[in-house]
């Protein structure tokens, strides 16, 4: 544990030097992301944000080691990402629930992996902690047929962090969550990557979200992607998610970054 | 309202249903006593033959057909499920012998009964490896298309979470290809049913195909048509023992009916 902290700082947790990725579709090339450069801090929070098709998904899967860059560099920790990167949790947009399982289950699947042993009883009381935290008491033994879309995205969300890994890339995790209980979540994912100390790489298309919970929000342009801009959140943290959207600094932000989104978003559309 | 009406619609294809199944016996028996023939026999003649044949080898000849179908089912079932995995998850191995397998499938199995029978004699041995055959290769399609049809992104997901190969396939490949081998497993236990008996009809010394080829070679309806009676009974068996088995299996599936 007690590494040399300062080279531990000075190495990004997340690289991407020169990154690009084309996709070959109907024996056509397209550029999905153009060459981009990023760097996220250990224990820093990035959002992604930008129209649909701008290879923010893209950036997630390259750094989960789903997808390799065409040109450029991906590393991790210093180390350039060859196959998957089980390092990080990964939330996609589609929830990866196995139907046979129930709730219970579900979120402790990863528990029972080899490379992470642990005696069952642990494990059950881990499980039924994390139940409790995304409001899922009562609901164990409902398989994820029974649940809502709602339901299943927290059970989603509980899976990933129940085994704490060092960071998260999350792809619109709250995309089908009504308007509070979305804010719920973003508090308690606020408060868990805190208390963890995770790296965090999360999209969303929700202005509001990116800036309630990142440390800078990056702002990215319409297909072929490329990054448009990224801003600061010069908010003081840990925040009242549910007062925070009122406060003059989150409106101003807000403000600068659709000024930069809006035009990508109308050139998105008509693609 | 709605759902009395429903329970009270309900009872009545109850009630039309016991109707229509003790008419068919009243019928039979009607035809066969106004007929006088002896081809038409009669469901009491037919009782009394059960009945004598129960305290003189019937158990013998069921369990000897059961046995046949179990072990087959047994051997051919877990070949079927183990080459369907095994398959459906490689490409290239799948490439080169899918199409063999296909090509063997294409004989009528049934066919192959004389075969097994020259081979193995005239015990249970020829009986068992044909309904083993025909399970492997019902089980063998099923298991291989679901294995092959598993959500890739489910198997991703647990491979990021660190899961090994072998936890991959334990937690996601083969619990997702139990609906198919379920599909499967029912198709097959008919066909299982047909395979036994068949081998047994041209040659064995016991099981119900036996009793009813017996039947058969000295003109004795009335033994034919018990011999049928007891089939069929094995037949509502064993589907009804394989929709149990799929509704316990599967209950993830109806839980949200």
């Amino acid at each position: 544990m007690q590494r040399n902290s300062a080279a531990e700082a000075a190495t990004p947790k997340i690289q991407l030097l020169g990154a690009s990725r084309d996709f070959e579709a109907r024996g056509r090339r397209v550029q999905a992301l153009q060459p981009i450069d990023l760097s996220v801090k250990k224990a820093e929070f990035v959002a992604l944000v930008g129209p649909s098709g701008c290879g923010k998904s893209t950036i997630l899967n390259m750094v989960a080691g789903l997808l390799g860059p065409t040109q450029g560099r991906v590393a991790y920790d210093g180390q350039p990402i060859a196959g998957l990167n089980r390092k990080v949790g990964y939330m996609t947009q589609k929830d990866t629930l196995l139907p046979w399982r129930d709730v219970a289950s579900n979120i402790g699947v990863a528990l029972e992996l080899k490379c992470r042993p642990m005696p069952r009883a642990d494990a059950a009381t881990k499980v039924a902690q994390m139940i409790e935290l995304v409001g899922l008491k009562g609901f164990e033994h409902h398989y994820p047929s029974e649940l809502s879309g709602g339901m299943r995205k927290r059970v989603a969300l509980a899976r990933t962090l129940i085994y704490e890994p060092e960071t998260l890339l999350m792809d619109e995790p709250f995309a089908a969550l009504d308007a509070q209980l979305r804010l719920v979540m973003l508090d308690q994912l606020q408060f868990l990557t805190r208390l963890r100390k995770m790296t965090v790489l999360f999209v969303t298309h929700d202005l509001g979200e990116a800036i309630t919970l990142a440390d800078r929000v990056v702002v990215m342009s319409a297909r072929p992607g490329r990054i448009r801009a990224i801003r600061n959140v010069p908010i003081q943290r840990p925040l009242d998610v549910f007062k925070a959207r009122f406060s003059p600094e989150f409106a101003s932000l807000h403000e600068a970054l659709w000024d930069e989104l809006k035009d990508e978003v109308t050139k998105g559309t008509d693609l | 309202m709605a759902t009395q009406a429903l329970a009270a619609g309900d009872r009545m294809i109850g009630v039309w249903r016991v109707v229509v199944a003790l008419s068919i016996p009243l019928v039979w028996e009607a035809a066969g006593r106004l007929s006088g023939s002896p081809w038409v026999s009669t469901p009491g003649l037919v009782g009394l033959r059960l009945l004598a044949w129960a305290s003189d080898g019937l158990v013998f000849h069921i369990t000897t057909t059961i046995e046949e179908i179990a072990t087959g089912l047994a051997l051919g079932s877990t070949c079927g499920v183990l080459c369907g995995l095994a398959l459906g998850r490689m490409r290239v191995l799948a490439g080169i012998l899918r199409p063999i397998i296909v090509a063997l499938y294409s004989v009528p199995l049934i066919s192959l009964a004389p075969l097994f029978i020259m081979l193995f004699g005239l015990g249970q041995m020829p009986q068992i490896v044909l309904v083993s055959i025909v399970v492997f290769f019902l089980i063998f399609f099923n298991t291989f298309a679901g294995a092959e049809s598993v959500d890739e992104d489910l198997i991703r997901a647990l491979h990021l979470m660190g899961a090994s190969r072998t936890e991959v396939f334990r937690k996601v490949i083969g619990p997702a290809s139990v609906v198919w081998i379920i599909g499967g497993l029912k198709v097959a236990l008919p066909y299982a049913l047909v395979a036994a008996t068949t081998g047994e009809m041209l040659g064995s010394r016991g099981g119900i195909g036996f009793l009813l080829n017996n039947a058969a070679q000295q003109f004795d309806m009335t033994s034919l048509y018990a011999a049928l009676v007891i089939l069929m009974a094995l037949g509502i068996l064993t589907s009804g023992s394989a929709t149990r088995l799929e509704t316990w299996l599967l209950r993830w599936r109806h839980a949200a009916q």
